[in-house]
């Protein structure tokens, strides 16, 4: 009864404050942005820089067949500027290093092709067919885009060297190696034994959806966080944890009925986002209680660091620190060559996977219900450690 | 209704205390006045005695509960109206009150008639965000009183409030008394509490100095004095003399005989002034 009485209060309270309003409006507006601003099937940008290594008309054989398909498309020549580079390229299978240094700037035409979506007819990538080896790795070098040369032996197959940037993932480096070593069949079963769960659930979201993840990812965890402590904060102003502390109610209902108050703002936001844009894809069972859970965990983590500080001004810098770290794992989730070990300890990790999972319909529900239980466990101990403290905190 | 013994606080858990040693008991029913200057160790004790400071040292009793035992309960039977306010100033005053009422076990007061007793019947539904600080903290003297407390403790209850509503929260505290409420009011407001208090206590520096009712504190240390402005050569003279000294008496009649008197008043001691005899200090 005094937990309901107190969440009823807290509501009301935050119906009349700030902070309630902005998480609202901010929903509101990446809503109107990402339908309106986010094309959901864009055209690629890809880029690729190719040079046959074989007799101009064997490759000339190979892209008329291509054309044919439907595959690409010709369209005029391209200019491209090769800019002064200094660079070495290592084999990957022999271990030799070259040095490359290019100190005049160059400029090459190229014919050009746009490589199409055989269902859409929408372009996925430029391919700039070029006639030797080095222009092509100067390319790449200095657009970070991908190469290769391409080479014909007398039997008629192919051989394929790639140029990559020397970042990617070894998963993709991997994908390269048996696209052009295994049936189309084995590619199939080869990429899944390659396969980091996520990269296939965001391969299957289209830009509108890709943005929904981090978006209930950030809402749960770094809302969750920030926003409690800032009404802790109002009430120590206030002085009214004082008042709450000479009455017969325990702490930890104040702590809760806080926590409460985030997880229902966090809730309503999150589904402004989620419910128009991912519409019935999702397990909204699944979702909702992976949302409150993680909000709870943030929310407890929040409390126990405003307990340790007076305002949120001196409480500023761990503030700041926390949110920062628990941002990184969107670093990975946008930069698919950027996804190193370490990473993978930041708590937003694992909730940023499980809402991906859960959202597209397809969670792995062992990953999300041994992450929904480590984040109760962890947030109820969080909280417990949040009402010792709050306990000794509370004074005259 | 409370008994405390050798109790002492360090708020940075050495030496240095804050409160020293201090023991006094507090019978039902008594308006008991803690005075002191600022930082004498009024608001320490008071913070102890109601659990917002963690026991250290000695022994203390609390409306029938023991400090060194966390027991939440015990808050059913006590009032705390905190000097400065500390409502909800997004929530109206009934909100406030009503909150407040929620978190109590036994029967609250109606928060209307609490409301009028403190002069905010009509301001129910105003939230507290737009109250003055006098009313702020009327409403906070109001929630105090919600769960009809047996122990009221009572921080500067008229401290910042015109002469109108600090009569009104006296009148209040009166009639809590008259009631059988037992209240413990800290201030270094002397003229309160030789209107209020059965018996008072001067703090200072952490120890309490003297405990006992202000009538016997002026029979035992104040001097009844006599006021007196005359008229001499032309010229106004002002004195203070002691009725009780031979000197002043004979200095009065002389005064009286020779003199055309402008007035003439007699005057007895403070509990201000007392206090600064006793303690060698001012209240401020």
């Amino acid at each position: 009864m005094k937990l309901l009485s107190s969440y009823l209060k807290e509501m009301k309270i935050a119906s009349r404050g700030f902070y309630f309003y902005i998480e609202i409006f901010v929903a509101i507006i990446l809503l109107l942005v990402i339908l309106v601003g986010v094309d959901p099937n864009p055209d690629s940008k890809m880029v690729e820089y190719i040079y046959y290594d074989m007799p101009e008309e064997v490759y000339e054989f190979i892209i008329d067949k291509d054309i044919k398909e439907g595959k690409i498309r010709q369209i005029d020549d391209t200019e491209l500027e090769l800019k002064p580079v200094e660079f070495e390229v290592s084999n990957k299978e022999s271990g030799e290093i070259i040095s490359y240094t290019y100190e005049e700037k160059k400029t090459v035409l190229s014919k050009t092709y746009q490589k199409l979506n055989p269902d859409t007819g929408k372009v996925k990538s430029t391919i700039y067919i070029l006639d030797n080896e080095e222009d092509i790795q100067r390319l790449s070098v200095t657009t970070g885009d991908i190469a290769a040369t391409i080479t014909a032996n007398e039997e008629g197959e192919f051989s394929y060297r790639y140029f990559l940037q020397g970042y990617e993932k070894e998963r993709f480096s991997n994908i390269l190696y048996i696209l052009h070593t295994y049936s189309p069949d084995e590619v199939d079963a080869q990429r899944d034994l390659q396969v980091v769960r996520e990269i296939g659930v965001t391969e299957r979201m289209n830009n509108q959806e890709a943005v929904v993840p981090v978006f209930v990812t950030f809402a749960g965890a770094l809302m969750g966080f920030f926003i409690i402590m800032s009404y802790i904060y109002l009430d120590k102003d206030e002085g009214v944890i004082s008042a709450f502390a000479v009455t017969p109610s325990a702490v930890w209902k104040y702590l809760l009925s806080k926590t409460f108050v985030i997880i229902t703002t966090v809730v309503i936001s999150s589904s402004i986002i989620v419910i128009p844009i991912m519409r019935l894809k999702p397990n909204y069972l699944l979702f909702y209680m992976f949302l409150m859970i993680i909000t709870y965990a943030f929310a407890a983590l929040g409390l126990l660091v405003a307990s340790f500080f007076d305002s949120i001004s001196k409480a500023f810098g761990v503030l700041y620190l926390t949110m920062i770290a628990l941002m990184l794992p969107a670093f990975s989730y946008y930069i698919s060559s950027f996804d190193p070990l370490w990473l993978r300890f930041f708590p937003t990790y694992p909730v940023l996977q499980g809402f991906k999972g859960i959202l597209v319909g397809q969670a792995d529900l062992a990953y999300v219900l041994t992450y929904s239980l480590v984040f109760l466990v962890a947030g109820t101990l969080l909280l417990a450690l949040a009402n010792i403290r709050f306990k000794k905190s509370l004074s005259v | 209704m409370i008994s405390v013994k050798n109790l002492s606080y360090s708020y940075s858990n050495d030496e240095k205390l804050a409160v020293k040693n201090i023991s006094f008991e507090i019978s039902k029913g008594e308006t008991f006045g803690f005075l002191g200057p600022s930082g004498a160790g009024k608001s320490t004790t008071q913070g102890i005695l109601t659990g917002l400071l963690k026991h250290q040292m000695g022994d203390v009793m609390v409306a029938g509960y023991d400090m060194k035992k966390v027991q939440n309960e015990r808050f059913n039977k006590i009032g705390v109206s905190f000097e400065q306010s500390n409502v909800y100033s997004k929530l109206t005053a009934l909100e406030n009150l009503k909150y407040y009422a929620d978190l109590f076990d036994g029967p609250t007061r109606d928060p209307h008639e609490l409301l009028k007793i403190v002069g905010l019947d009509g301001r129910e539904n105003d939230r507290a965000g737009e109250f003055s600080k006098g009313m702020k903290h009327r409403l906070t003297f109001a929630r105090s009183m919600i769960n009809n407390p047996e122990l009221w403790f009572l921080d500067e209850p008229t401290t910042g409030l015109d002469p109108a509503i600090a009569a009104t929260i006296k009148d209040i505290i009166r009639a809590e008394k008259a009631k059988g409420t037992t209240s413990f009011l800290t201030t270094h407001n002397m003229y309160i509490a030789d209107e209020l208090c059965d018996r008072v206590a001067f703090i200072i520096d952490g120890e309490i100095k003297l405990i006992d009712t202000p009538k016997s504190l002026k029979q035992k240390y104040g001097k009844k004095l006599v006021e007196v402005e005359y008229v001499k050569e032309g010229q106004l003279y002002k004195e203070t003399l002691k009725t009780v000294e031979d000197a002043d008496r004979q200095k009065i009649a002389d005064i009286v005989k020779s003199y055309d008197i402008q007035t003439m008043h007699s005057k007895e001691a403070t509990l201000e002034e007392i206090f600064i005899q006793v303690t060698g200090r001012e209240l401020i």
